[in-house]
């Protein structure tokens, strides 16, 4: 069983991404979207502990809010549309979204 | 695939318009959608009463054509409205409130219909936070 | 056969509805016979302290509807072994019977579930 994470709040003031870090399958997947894509910003400490993320962990991110923010994303990372956000959330077993 | 959606915040956080921009594509992919439920905060995106500026996202009323023009079955819990002040006419007079705010096509119901969403659905997917 | 629900409790008890809310859903699903589980993580393996007090604040006490679980058929209970060591709680005594989980549990947890909640 694979679990698709979507995560939306800020990794700066909110505790949900390094929850879920410690606790994610070796063939779970994260959907970064809201303020959650914040964590791609580069230099900072987020950005690298995703990067160190295993291979076999994928990284996705909704694209409108990357776009919003003016972030670059790293290169593992692909961005995902909202028709993207759904094919996603029939590829994995099941959606976690950290409310 | 069969999709429950639930949504879990108010109609001024970015992830309620997530959840309506996900279930339009869920639609457009020829997916179904057996029930929008509304929990916690996300009883306030089914308010008749809140008023957006000219210029902003008219979430509750997207949201509200949205269900209905779709003809889906969207139902807000009962408990959570209550509490929050989202009120039909039936619970406005059963309180003694001077005012309802929650119209059709919303109906107020209970958990029980979260979980029979999630068991008919092939999958659940909930909205929240920004 | 019914699909199995894990609810993940992430919030404090005294700090609004969302703890209370989040039972309510395990409770309902209880209620209904289905598969439900539930785990106290972060800020929600506070809601197992015995000491508290709500009453302090006007708020309701949870620790009724806690244990209200197993009556209505919700039986698998767990909380994080590393959210009770980071708040200092991995010696207090829990209000409920439940299993600790380390992370790599925890995991394996939600990979036997068919839906997750987590709030």
């Amino acid at each position: 069983m694979a679990t698709l994470h979507v995560l939306s709040h800020s990794p700066f003031t909110d505790s949900r991404l390094s929850s879920c870090l410690r606790i994610l399958g070796s063939q779970d997947a994260l959907l970064l979207c809201g303020d959650a894509v914040y964590a791609l910003q580069d230099g900072s400490a987020q950005r690298q502990a995703l990067e160190l993320m295993p291979e076999n962990i994928a990284l996705y991110a909704l694209n409108e809010d990357v776009q919003a923010r003016g972030l670059l994303c790293p290169t593992r990372l692909k961005q995902v549309d909202y028709p993207g956000f759904v094919a996603l959330s029939c590829q994995y077993d099941k959606v976690n979204t950290w409310l | 695939m069969k999709f429950a959606i639930a949504l879990f915040s108010p109609p001024h956080a970015p992830s309620s318009r997530r959840a309506l921009r996900f279930a339009q594509a869920a639609l457009a992919g020829g997916h179904e959608i057996v029930r929008l439920f509304f929990y916690q905060d996300g009883v306030h995106s089914t308010s008749s009463n809140v008023v957006c500026a000219q210029d902003e996202v008219d979430l509750p009323r997207e949201w509200r054509e949205f269900v209905q023009t779709q003809q889906l079955d969207g139902v807000v819990c009962i408990a959570a409205a209550l509490r929050r002040g989202v009120l039909n006419d039936d619970e406005a007079q059963r309180y003694s409130r001077t005012a309802a705010n929650l119209d059709a096509p919303w109906e107020l119901s209970g958990l029980g219909q979260l979980h029979e969403a999630a068991q008919l659905a092939d999958r659940l997917v909930c909205f929240g936070g920004p | 056969m019914s699909k199995s629900l894990l609810i993940i409790s992430r919030q404090a008890p005294c700090s609004g509805p969302g703890a209370r809310e989040a039972l309510d859903i395990a409770l309902a699903g209880g209620a209904f016979d289905l598969p439900i589980g539930l785990l106290f993580l972060d800020d929600g393996v506070f809601q197992l302290s015995s000491a508290q007090q709500p009453a302090t604040l006007q708020q309701k006490d949870l620790s009724a509807n806690l244990q209200a679980l197993p009556m209505f058929g919700v039986e698998a209970l767990y909380v994080s072994q590393r959210s009770l060591a980071e708040r200092g709680l991995q010696d207090q005594p829990s209000s409920l019977a439940v299993e600790r989980l380390d992370d790599s549990s925890i995991s394996a947890l939600i990979d036997r579930y068919d839906q997750v909640i987590t709030l």
